[in-house]
């Protein structure tokens, strides 16, 4: 009975239409609107300006002094799919096979995961969420083509209801050359480089040969002849090979980067670059290109001993001024709502404030195709937006309501809970 | 019955033609009390009989004449594995089966410092004739592997047995900051680990002396003290040789010999020149690396190299000039390169500044003293090894002439030059 009552509710709050009126509004894609109203009905927004008239029946919020945001998008998690990292049975994040294109991560999505409750309750309503953890070279032994990759939005009860892109890119961990390996219990283990080099090209002559045969398996699935027979692996591949999906590939300096566009460029397939650090002279090439890129955590420290100190915060204001298109990403769970703030250091070393909301909203959405969906605040687009008292890039800010298809989604979580239980220890 | 007669045969080479030698009439640079233009050096018994100008030769010795030629001290390597099987041993007792992990310092990780180079030494090594041959008459050898590897000693480089050849046994306790690598391969898995366990090692021996010492004045009703192979390896160590190549290597070992309160020896020092006051303050001798930091071949070439590893490349070879310059006792050692590699090194370190008078001294006279045996070897004095290099020309100039080398009295000819430059040219 009681699960009955709930199901009815969550069914009209899908359907509940909201009116937010005076707060600042923040469309990404257009001007500041301040004073503005912004109508979300159906699970979208069906206008916004100066003046909305408000339809009978919707729903009124007096949102003086408050400001509206398209949602963010973290462009790199595992949300779902690893809850904790040490704890085995919560993880699902490893296949088995070099090439398993035909791996889904939206498939093995777990609704029920704390990160997604955790993640939102910074402003963040959307993240990509990856078959296997992205890496640099890797060891031999581990999938090359390793599944699809998921845009997830943070709200639902099923992973079908997660799925807003239920294929949003095929991640590949792309060979590189590699001298220095760490590993446990080995520790760092030093190879010469001819050595790594001849590793990389037996590698690189796998992967190019699983691409080549599936252009070959394209071609006769094309032909239709009686002797064709379909194969889930390589049936996999055809979105990437039509340039529906993109390659997704880790890749952190120049020469990997180099590498990467090289080979998309010999298959002719689309690309988006990961955990991006050190682009040297290939950033000009991206540009050129029109390769996007998801930049390495502001955060982290910089890769080489001689590298400037702000390395990292300087690297984003670095592609915008290039031109590169580029996203945001913590490429990891538990800290995935720390998003905005990777933005923020962007932004005090040199990205102008607009386009780091561009890459933290439509620019992410348009690198794994559900720009028409979400990422800006604009008539027609799904209502995925959250309210502030202030800049969201800031820590201080506080996230006062958010709407995922414009359903009211609750705050609330694991970390809240614990905030009001020690509050209230006598 | 074989072994017998080898050992015969290896005695009747030793004593087989009467012992007595002179250089007559060379230049005699004796690196402790400077250079005779025209001096005899006099030989018997593996020592030096006299040295000095218009010496009476006796009539059973054989003369050299010495018009046009210099008698140096011979060379010493300072830190080497001569004289062992190969290059770099693994570690003596791990060679049969593999101990069980360490738990803590009660099983003695790595430590070996019981046992004696000096016992394990064999007369085959063909290392030993090559450095001879550019002018080494001695070596300090020591065993490499284990956080304490052992005793090292100095040995002569001749062809004798090795048991004729030792001069000092031991010379010094190598110490090496190996890490375990952790993952169940036991204590210590991290260098603060090392360093954990060489303190505790230095109080277990404070114990273990006093213990030792308390039961042999009275014995009666006392539990005898347990005996300890590796706390009596490190009470008959005369020094420790400690591992410093960084600038913050040598501070930190510095001090941490100053805090075990042993007489140490560092040894690397390819950033030395960064530590001058460092060193001067700590009063320790060191040894100095040939071994000059190069790119190596096979390295990636779009390797970032950091601006450290790139400037301790420049400057590594300045160190001993720097050394020199503030008084800060040094000598060489080879580190795994060959003799001539280490000449060449040596060289370089001369092209960057430092006075060939301080470069032969820290070939010959300081490591004797580094490691206590002045008073028997590294210079050209009465009664002292007769441990020599005759050349024509000079013995670090880049083409020295090499005619004898003589080690314990005995004399060795060089091998005869390589092919010359022009014949080489004709076989391109």
């Amino acid at each position: 009975m009681k699960l009955l009552v709930f199901a009815v509710a969550a069914l009209a709050s899908a359907q509940e239409s909201y009116l937010i009126r005076n707060a600042t509004l923040h469309p990404v894609t257009g001007p500041e609107i301040a004073g503005g109203s912004l109508l979300i009905e159906n699970g979208k927004i069906s206008a916004l300006g100066a003046k909305v008239q408000a339809p009978k029946g919707v729903k009124v919020i007096n949102a003086k002094g408050l400001h509206a945001w398209p949602g963010m998008i973290n462009c790199a998690t595992q949300i779902g799919l690893s809850e904790v990292s040490s704890v085995r049975e919560t993880n699902d994040t490893n296949e088995i096979g070099e090439f398993i294109p035909q791996v889904r991560a939206i498939v093995a999505v777990n609704p029920e995961t704390e990160h997604i409750l955790v993640t939102r309750a910074n402003g963040i309503t959307a993240a990509l969420t990856l078959p296997a953890a992205i890496a640099i070279g890797g060891a031999p032994g581990q999938s090359i083509v390793r599944g699809q990759a998921a845009m997830l939005r943070l709200d639902g009860w099923t992973w079908e209801d997660l799925a807003l892109s239920p294929s949003a890119g095929m991640l590949v961990r792309f060979p590189t050359i590699q001298t220095v390996t760490f590993g446990f219990p080995a520790g760092r283990t030093e190879i010469p480089y001819a050595e790594a080099k001849r590793r990389y090209e037996v590698e690189m002559r796998k992967i190019d040969e699983f691409f080549e045969r599936s252009r070959r398996y394209q071609q006769a699935k094309k032909a239709a002849t009686e002797s064709f027979l379909p194969d889930m692996q390589f049936e996999a591949m055809l979105p990437l090979l039509e340039g529906k999906l993109p390659l997704l590939i880790a890749a952190q300096r120049e020469r990997g980067i180099r590498d990467a566009v090289d080979f998309a460029e010999k298959h002719k397939v689309k690309l988006v670059l990961f955990d991006v650090r050190k682009p040297g002279t290939q950033l000009a090439r991206l540009a050129q290109k029109k390769i996007p890129v998801i930049v390495g955590q502001p955060t982290d420290l910089p890769l080489d001993e001689d590298d400037a100190y702000d390395a990292a915060y300087s690297l984003p204001g670095e592609l915008h001024k290039a031109g590169v298109k580029f996203a945001f990403a913590t490429y990891d769970n538990q800290f995935a709502r720390n998003l905005p703030f990777e933005a923020g250091y962007a932004v005090a070393y040199g990205l102008p404030m607009d386009a780091a909301w561009r890459a933290l909203t439509i620019d992410a959405a348009e690198i794994f195709g559900v720009g028409a969906i979400t990422g800006s605040l604009e008539p027609g687009k799904s209502a995925d937006l959250f309210l502030t008292d202030g800049d969201p890039l800031e820590v201080r800010t506080q996230v006062k309501m958010m709407f995922i298809q414009g359903r009211n989604v609750s705050l609330e979580n694991r970390q809240t809970r614990l905030y009001q239980k020690y509050l209230a220890r006598p | 019955m074989r072994l017998f007669l080898l050992l015969f045969l290896a005695m009747a080479a030793w004593a087989e033609v009467p012992s007595g030698l002179a250089i007559r009439n060379a230049k005699v640079v004796t690196v402790s009390s400077g250079t005779l233009p025209k001096a005899t050096v006099l030989i018997r018994d593996g020592l030096i009989e006299a040295v000095g100008p218009d010496l009476n030769v006796p009539a059973d010795s054989w003369v050299i004449e010495g018009e046009g030629l210099t008698v140096y001290p011979g060379l010493v390597d300072a830190l080497s594995t001569l004289g062992q099987d190969g290059p770099r041993q693994n570690a003596p007792s791990a060679a049969t089966q593999p101990a069980p992990p360490a738990r803590g310092p009660e099983d003695r990780p790595r430590t070996f410092s019981w046992e004696r180079i000096a016992d394990k030494l064999r007369a085959t090594d063909p290392r030993v004739e090559s450095a001879r041959s550019q002018g080494f008459t001695s070596a300090a050898t020591f065993p490499l592997a284990g956080i304490f590897a052992g005793q090292g000693a100095i040995m002569n480089l001749g062809d004798a047995r090795p048991s004729r050849l030792i001069v000092l046994s031991p010379a010094g306790q190598y110490v090496s900051f190996v890490i375990g690598g952790g993952g169940g391969r036991g204590f210590p898995s991290s260098l603060m680990g090392v360093f954990a366990y060489i303190r505790q090692i230095y109080l277990d021996l404070d114990h273990y002396k006093q213990a030792k010492a308390a039961y042999d004045r009275d014995p009666k009703g006392r539990t005898r003290p347990e005996y300890d192979r590796a706390l009596e390896g490190l009470a008959e160590s005369p020094r420790l040789l400690f591992p410093a190549v960084s600038l913050g290597e040598i501070d930190r070992v510095t001090r941490f010999a100053k805090e075990l309160n042993v007489p140490a020896v560092l040894f690397g020092l390819h950033e030395g020149y960064r530590a001058p006051e460092i060193l001067k303050a700590s009063g320790l001798p060191v040894l100095v690396s040939t071994k000059w930091p190069t790119r190596a071949p096979d390295a990636d070439p779009e390797q970032v190299e950091s601006a450290r590893a790139l400037e301790t490349r420049a400057k590594a070879a300045s160190t001993p000039g720097i050394l020199a310059k503030n008084g800060i006792k040094f000598a060489f050692y080879s580190d795994g390169q060959s003799a001539s590699d280490m000449l060449r090194g040596v060289k370089k370190a001369m092209q960057m500044g430092l006075p060939e008078a301080d470069a032969l001294r820290a070939l010959t006279l300081a490591p004797a003293e580094i490691f206590g045996v002045a008073d028997r070897m590294g210079s050209i004095e009465k009664g002292k090894i007769a441990n020599l290099v005759v050349t024509r020309g000079d013995l670090l100039s880049d083409r020295p002439r090499i005619e004898y080398i003589i080690v314990d009295g005995i004399k060795y000819l060089p091998p005869p030059p390589p092919a010359t430059p022009a014949a080489k040219e004709s076989t391109r």
